[in-house]
């Protein structure tokens, strides 16, 4: 007996082995059977929740590049839809030929918001594109949702936007089924609203139209997406109307800068320097 | 000793799940590395043949529940420690980390050469000729792994093996 102990002493590696060995090839054998299946299907749940974690995670790391991806693929859907609705409206009101030379060329500069600055009456946004990419001062800033600000400074390789919802912005407007016109401006703190100036309280504006940006704004080019009118309070003179954003504020991470913006004569011309250009073109 | 072998206990279940879900997907003309093991020889090498029978036993079962393939890699595990602890060497003789480290070489490379065999014989699900299973995951797998196991040894397990 004792020398059966000594035996199983001395060769213990040798009978573990045999043991692991025998273990395995019977859990090879028995790979069909329901315990054994059962394990195995437990395994395979871990595996595929662990792998889930970490292909979530590299979709994670990817995000950023595909997210960029996206917003160039946007901005070229949103420049098509731009000028389709734009040349729509053209046919609608048989001005086509003449107005396609004002049409967005559709070429758009993708930008982050870098910095923001919110208070209840200021509201500055710092995008990582300046110069160096082609921005310059007045470039209408955007999303496919709607029109954001406008471009005020710009330095090398980042440029600041004066948005929407800022006390000194204005840009003019249209509405898009009764062509009324007016000024939009952002009066108090509320982020989603802003209100309709110069309108006339002879017009027909409806509430529930949209308004888009109108030829005779001086940085952006006709046909942007800005709000819809919210509420019309009718005055003796002019209509008090409150208008809700396109944009939505609390949320902007990336934003589009419009290349093309009026042409500088038209501009010369509403600023009333028509002296000195387009004299000097006529007498050519 | 035991400190030692809790240590690797946790090594090898940790490394098993490395295995599964980042090494064995680098596959480098059909053979992956195996850090597991590389580590199994380590353990077969510096505790005893017994403990790397063990560990290889227990690492293959945790890479079997989660590969599907329970027995075979068991069994793998099992050989490639068992294999390995013939290259123990005993601290009880004093040994230079010259000859430890030759040791674990020599343990790495014959373990790993056997256990691949085995692999390329018992296991063939995309029913490759045997002309092409034997020479990509015996030579490409066994050269491949040698590269990780000198590099284990530099960047981690000099250290231990020192100490």
């Amino acid at each position: 007996m004792l020398s059966f102990f000594r035996f199983i002493a001395r060769h213990t590696a040798y009978l573990l082995f045999l043991l692991y060995c025998g273990i395995s090839l019977l859990l090879m054998q028995l790979q069909r059977k329901e315990t054994i299946d059962a394990i195995r299907t437990k395994g395979l749940a871990v595996n595929a929740s662990i792998a889930e974690q970490i292909s979530y995670f590299n979709d994670l790391v990817n995000l950023r590049e595909d997210n960029e991806h996206l917003l160039l693929q946007n901005a070229k859907l949103f420049s098509r839809v731009m000028s389709q609705e734009t040349a729509l409206r053209d046919a609608r009101s048989l001005n086509a030929i003449a107005a396609k030379d004002a049409a967005p060329n559709g070429r758009f500069l993708v930008a982050r918001i870098v910095d923001r600055r919110f208070s209840p009456t200021d509201n500055v946004l710092v995008i990582n594109s300046g110069s160096n990419q082609g921005i310059v001062k007045d470039m209408a800033v955007l999303t496919p949702d709607g029109l954001v600000g406008r471009v005020t400074t710009v330095s090398g390789n980042y440029a600041r936007v004066m948005p929407v919802i800022n006390k000194d912005f204005k840009v003019s407007v249209v509405s898009d089924s009764t062509s009324t016109l007016g000024v939009l401006s952002w009066k108090d703190g509320n982020v989603d609203m802003a209100h309709l100036e110069n309108v006339p309280a002879s017009s027909r504006i409806k509430v529930g139209e949209r308004l888009t940006t109108s030829d005779h704004s001086t940085f952006a080019l006709r046909g942007i997406p800005v709000g819809r009118v919210a509420k019309i309070s009718k005055g003796k003179l002019f209509s008090d109307i409150d208008v809700r954003l396109a944009v939505d504020f609390s949320s902007l991470s990336y934003v589009l800068v419009a290349r093309a913006m009026p042409s500088g004569e038209k501009l010369d011309i509403m600023n009333g320097d028509e002296g000195g250009k387009v004299q000097e073109q006529q007498r050519k | 000793m035991f400190k030692k072998i809790f240590l690797s206990s946790i090594s090898i279940v940790v490394l098993a799940f490395l295995q599964h879900f980042v090494f064995s997907n680098l596959v480098i003309l059909g053979a992956s590395p195996d850090i597991l093991a590389v580590f199994i020889a380590f353990a077969s090498v510096t505790i005893g043949q017994r403990t790397g029978t063990t560990f290889g036993f227990a690492s293959g079962l945790i890479v079997g529940i989660l590969s599907g393939n329970i027995g075979l890699s068991a069994l793998i595990g099992t050989v490639e420690g068992f294999v390995a602890g013939f290259f123990h060497v005993s601290e009880e003789s004093h040994p230079t980390l010259t000859k430890k480290r030759r040791m674990f070489y020599s343990a790495s490379l014959t373990s790993i050469a056997i256990g691949n065999l085995l692999l390329a014989l018992m296991n063939n699900p995309m029913a490759l000729p045997l002309y092409y299973r034997i020479p990509s995951m015996v030579v490409i797998g066994t050269l491949m792994n040698i590269f990780l196991t000198v590099l284990m040894y530099q960047l981690a397990l000099k250290k231990t093996m020192r100490d």
